[in-house]
C-alpha cells in the first residue's frame, strides 16, 4: 500500500512539473532484471497506432512493462493514432534500425487494410523485421435481441436486407461479416462505425440487426443475455465463448482473426531482435501477463517471428482470393 | 434501488486511503485540465500502472475517475483567462468568460464556473444514483437518425453563439463543416483533402483547430494591439462573485445542469451539444440577449454547469451497459479490466462495492474540487496581471506543448500555427472562431450519422420524420427556425394596428 502511495505522489509531482509529457508514462527505474548484452541503451520508444485504452494500446503497455522488467531501461508507449495504424507503422519503418524504436503491430494493417485502400497507401511488412508473435483477438458475429436471430441459419427467414455493424472500413470485423453474408448468400448492408463501442451501442439499441465485434467488446453483454452470439471466426472455438460455433463448423468457409506481433525496423541487428524476443517470452510466462490475456479475452499466439510472417503471407493471399471470389469491395460500404 | 449498497458505498469512500486517492485524482485532473492537449484520457493511460499496484482496486478507479471530472474544472481556467478552450465542451465558455476577464471580472467568471460545475456535477450524480439504468435505456433509443437530427440542430444553434453577426457566424460554421471532411472517409476510406499526406488521413484534431484559432490567434492579435496602443491591464476587482452575480447565474446553473445531465448520457458528442444547448437556452430566455458575448455571467454559468453535468452522466453508459462514451471512459473501461472487473450490465449486482464506491466518491470529489477552486481562483486570476510580453510566450508554449502531446506529432504544431494565422485574420475581419470550431466538431458527427442512417434506411429519407425521437427533434428545429420569422410577422401586424391609432391621437391632439 505504502509503495503505491509513493508511486502516486511521484506521478503527481511529474504532472506538476510537466515532465510527464516528456517521459510518456511508465515510470521504470533503470537497471534490474537480467541483462542481455548492451541492449537497450537509453529509452526505447514504442509507438502504437491506436488511441489510449484500446486493446492495441493495452497490449503494448503490458509488453512495455514486461520488457523493462526483463531488460531494464524504459520502454515508453507513444500513441500515434491514425490511418488504421499506418502512421505509427511509417514512423517505425523510418526509425533507426538499432532497436531504439520497436512496435507491436496488428495483422489487419498488412493483410486486410490493403484490400480497402489505394495501392500507394499500403503498408508493407517488408519494411519490418517480425520479432515475435503476441496474441490473437477473435471476432464474433452477434445479433440484437430484436432481430430474433438465434443462429446463422435464421438468416434465411429474414425479409429484406439484414444490416450489420462493423468497427470500420478495412477492419477484420468488416471482412468477417462481409464474407459471412456473401458466402451464406444473404442480402445484407454494411454499416461502418468508428470502432467497437458505437457499433455495440447501435446493436444494443436495435439500430442494426447484427454486428461483427471483437470478443472482448461483446462478451459482457453476451453473458448478460443482451445480445446473441452467432459465430466466431477463428480456426477453432474461442476459450471464452465455448458454446459459440465457428463459421467453419456451420459450413461457411470464413476464417478471419486479428493478431498482434512485435516488429522492429528492417535491418535491426539479430542480437537485438533476440534480446527482445527472449524478454517477451519471459514476460509471457508471468502469471500477471496471463491474467491480463484472460481478462481481455486474448488467446496467446506466442509463435516465432518467421511463423508470424508465414501466417501473414498466407492470410493476405487467402483474404485477397476470397474477396475476389465473392466480389466484395471493402473500400465501398455503400 | 438498494439503499444498503448505496450507504456501504459511502463507507468505502470515507476510508482514509480512498479519500487520499480521491484527492490525488481530482488534483491531478485539475492540473492537467489547465494544460490543454494532455487530456484526461492520456493522463489516465499514463497512470494506469497504478491500478495494477493499488492495494484495493476501488481506490485506483476512484482516483482515475477523479482525474476525469477534475479536468473539467481545470479546463475552464484556460478558457476564461487565456482564451484557449482545452475541450470542445468548453468552447462556448470562452465567449463570455474571456469577455468578463477583459473587464477585470475574471474572478467572478471563474467563481461562478466553479459553483456551476459543482452544482451541475452534483445534480448529475444524484440523477445517476437514482435514474442511471433508466436513462441508459433511453440513450440506446438514440440511433444514427437521432444523432443526425441533433447535430443539425446543433449547427443551427452555433449561429446564435457569440456576438457577431448571424451571416458571418454561418459563413464560419460552413468553413468548419468543410474542415470536418478532411481525412479518410470512414465509409469508403477514400482520401479527402489530405494532399497525399499520411498525417491528414486521420482528420484534423479538435484541439489543433481550437488552440490555433483561439489561442494563437489571440496572441497574434495582441502583439499587434500592443504596438498600436499602450496596453492597459484590466483592473482585477471582485475576486469572488457578488450576491447579484449569484442571483443572476442561479437559474442558468439549474437549467444548464438539467440539460447537461440528459444530453451527457448520449455517447459521442453529448457534452458538446450540452454546453451549446445550455448557452443557446440562456440566450433565448435572457431579457437582453445582446449582452451575450460581451460578458454575460449566464453565458458562463449555463454551459459550465452543463458540461460538468454531462461529464458525470457520461459514466452512466459505462457503468450500466458497458459502453464507453468517450476516450476517457474507454480508459476507465481499461482500468476496470485491469483490476479484474468487466464493466457491463452485471456490474451493479456483481460488484456493488465498486459501483457505489465510485459513484459516491464523485459526491466527495466534487466537494473537494469546489473547496480547492476557491483559493485557486484568486491565484490564477493574477495571471492576468502578467505583462503580455511575458504572458504571450507562455501561452504560445502551452498551446504548442498541448498540441504536441495529442499525437506526438510536429506536423500538428505547424497545422495549429496555420490555424492561428487564420484566427488572427478572422478576428481582424470580425468573424468569430467559435462557430467554426463548433461546426467542425458537429460536422463529422452529422455527416457520419446521416450517411449511416441512409444505409440503415436503405436510401429512404422518410425514416428521419417517422421515427419518434428524430421526428420530434426535427420538428423542434423547424420551430426554432420559424419562430423569429413568425415573431417578426406578428410584430409587424401589431405595429400596423397600433400605428393608425397613434396617428389618430396625434390628429386629435392637433
Amino acid at each position: 500500500m505504502r509503495k503505491s502511495t509513493t508511486t502516486c505522489l511521484a506521478a503527481l509531482a511529474g504532472v506538476a512539473s510537466l515532465a510527464l509529457t516528456a517521459c510518456g508514462g511508465v515510470s521504470n527505474t533503470a537497471g534490474g532484471g537480467s541483462d542481455s548484452g548492451d541492449y537497450p541503451q537509453g529509452a526505447v520508444e514504442m509507438p502504437v497506432g491506436a488511441s489510449a485504452g484500446g486493446s492495441s494500446d493495452l497490449i503494448s503497455r503490458q509488453i512495455s512493462e514486461g520488457l523493462s522488467d526483463e531488460l531494464g531501461g524504459s520502454f515508453p508507449v507513444i500513441n500515434r493514432e491514425g490511418a488504421n495504424g499506418a502512421l505509427a507503422a511509417a514512423e517505425v519503418a523510418k526509425a533507426k534500425a538499432d532497436g531504439s524504436t520497436i512496435s507491436v503491430q496488428n495483422a489487419s494493417l498488412f493483410a486486410i487494410t490493403p484490400l480497402a485502400v489505394s495501392e500507394d497507401e499500403v503498408t508493407s511488412i517488408d519494411d519490418f523485421e517480425v520479432v515475435q508473435g503476441v496474441s490473437r483477438d477473435d471476432y464474433v458475429l452477434v445479433a440484437s435481441k430484436g432481430s430474433g436471430f438465434k443462429a446463422i441459419d435464421d438468416f434465411a427467414n429474414a425479409d429484406g436486407k439484414i444490416t450489420y455493424g462493423t468497427t470500420g472500413v478495412g477492419t477484420g470485423a468488416q471482412l468477417a461479416c462481409a464474407l459471412t453474408f456473401k458466402v451464406d448468400d444473404t442480402p445484407a448492408e454494411a454499416i461502418p462505425f468508428d470502432g467497437g463501442a458505437p457499433a455495440l451501442t447501435a446493436l444494443l439499441g436495435d439500430q442494426v440487426d447484427t454486428a461483427c465485434l471483437q470478443v472482448g467488446e461483446a462478451i459482457e453483454n453476451i453473458e448478460a443475455g443482451k445480445i446473441v452470439p452467432l459465430s466466431v471466426f477463428g480456426p477453432e472455438r474461442v476459450e471464452f465463448l465455448p458454446d459459440v460455433p465457428t463459421a467453419q463448423e456451420q459450413g461457411l468457409d470464413v476464417e478471419v482473426a486479428q493478431y498482434r506481433f512485435m516488429t522492429v525496423p528492417k535491418g535491426t541487428p539479430q542480437d537485438v531482435q533476440d534480446a527482445i524476443a527472449e524478454a517477451m517470452q519471459a514476460t509471457f510466462e508471468k502469471e500477471e501477463y496471463q491474467a491480463f490475456n484472460k481478462q481481455n479475452n486474448l488467446t496467446p499466439l506466442e509463435i516465432s517471428g518467421d511463423e508470424v510472417l508465414a501466417m501473414l503471407e498466407e492470410d493476405k493471399q487467402r483474404y485477397a482470393d476470397l474477396v475476389e471470389e465473392y466480389d466484395i469491395d471493402l473500400g465501398d460500404a455503400s | 434501488m438498494d439503499w444498503n449498497a448505496f450507504l456501504d458505498g459511502f463507507a468505502v469512500v470515507t476510508e482514509p486511503t480512498n479519500l487520499l486517492y480521491c484527492l490525488i485524482g481530482v488534483l491531478i485532473g485539475m492540473l492537467i485540465g489547465v494544460l490543454p492537449g494532455l487530456g484526461p484520457a492520456a493522463t489516465m493511460a499514463i497512470l494506469l500502472p497504478i491500478a495494477y499496484n493499488a492495494g484495493d482496486p476501488v481506490s485506483a478507479i476512484i482516483m482515475l475517475a477523479g482525474i476525469y471530472y477534475g479536468a473539467q474544472y481545470g479546463g475552464t481556467i484556460t478558457s476564461v483567462l487565456l482564451r484557449i478552450p482545452g475541450e470542445a465542451s468548453s468552447v462556448v465558455t470562452v465567449f463570455d468568460g474571456f469577455a468578463l476577464a477583459k473587464q477585470g471580472k475574471a474572478g467572478t467568471a471563474l467563481g461562478i464556473a466553479a459553483i456551476g460545475s459543482f452544482v451541475g456535477a452534483t445534480i448529475s450524480i444524484i440523477g445517476l444514483t437514482f435514474l442511471g439504468p433508466v436513462i441508459a435505456g433511453y440513450a440506446l433509443d438514440f440511433g444514427d437518425p437521432e444523432y443526425a437530427a441533433l447535430a443539425l440542430l446543433g449547427v443551427l444553434l452555433v449561429a446564435t453563439v457569440g456576438n457577431g453577426h448571424m451571416v458571418k457566424a454561418l459563413v464560419a460554421a460552413a468553413v468548419g463543416l468543410l474542415l470536418a471532411t478532411v481525412g479518410a472517409d470512414s465509409f469508403t476510406s477514400a482520401n479527402r483533402f489530405t494532399f497525399d499526406t499520411l498525417q491528414l488521413q486521420g482528420g484534423i484534431d479538435f484541439v489543433v483547430v481550437a488552440m490555433g484559432l483561439f489561442g494563437v490567434g489571440e496572441i497574434l492579435y495582441n502583439l499587434e494591439e500592443r504596438h498600436g496602443k499602450i496596453h492597459v491591464p484590466a483592473a482585477i476587482a471582485n475576486i469572488w462573485p457578488s450576491r447579484k452575480d449569484l442571483k443572476e447565474a442561479g437559474p442558468a446553473i439549474g437549467r444548464g445542469s438539467v440539460i447537461g445531465f440528459f444530453l451527457g448520457v448520449l455517447p459521442g458528442g453529448g457534452a458538446v451539444m450540452a454546453s451549446l444547448a445550455a448557452y443557446a437556452a440562456e440566450k433565448r430566455v435572457a431579457k437582453d440577449p445582446s449582452r451575450f458575448g460581451r460578458g454575460a455571467i449566464e453565458g458562463v454559468a449555463g454551459p459550465e454547469s452543463a458540461n460538468n453535468a454531462a461529464a458525470t452522466s457520461s459514466f452512466i453508459p459505462l457503468l450500466t451497459i458497458g459502453i464507453p462514451a468517450n476516450a476517457s471512459m474507454a480508459m476507465l473501461f481499461a482500468a476496470l479490466l485491469v483490476v479484474g472487473v468487466t464493466p457491463g450490465p452485471q456490474l451493479i449486482d456483481e460488484n456493488p462495492e465498486l459501483f457505489w464506491g465510485v459513484i459516491n466518491s464523485m459526491y466527495i470529489g466534487n466537494l473537494i474540487l469546489l473547496v480547492l477552486s476557491i483559493p485557486l481562483v484568486g491565484i490564477f486570476v493574477k495571471i492576468l496581471r502578467v505583462r503580455p510580453a511575458i504572458l504571450a510566450p507562455i501561452t504560445a508554449l502551452i498551446t504548442i506543448l498541448g498540441v504536441y502531446t495529442i499525437n506526438n506529432s510536429v506536423f500538428d504544431i505547424f497545422l495549429m500555427i496555420g490555424f492561428g494565422i487564420l484566427g488572427y485574420l478572422m478576428k481582424k475581419t470580425g468573424f468569430e472562431p467559435g462557430p467554426l470550431v463548433l461546426a467542425f466538431v458537429l460536422g463529422s458527427l452529422m455527416e457520419s450519422s446521416f450517411r449511416r442512417s441512409m444505409l440503415i434506411f436503405d436510401g429512404d429519407p422518410t425514416g428521419f420524420v417517422t421515427r419518434p425521437i428524430s421526428g420530434t427533434i426535427l420538428a423542434f428545429l423547424l420551430l426554432v427556425l420559424l419562430l423569429p420569422l413568425l415573431r417578426r410577422v406578428l410584430r409587424r401586424r401589431v405595429t400596423e394596428t397600433i400605428e393608425p391609432d397613434h396617428h389618430d391621437e396625434k390628429a386629435e391632439l392637433r
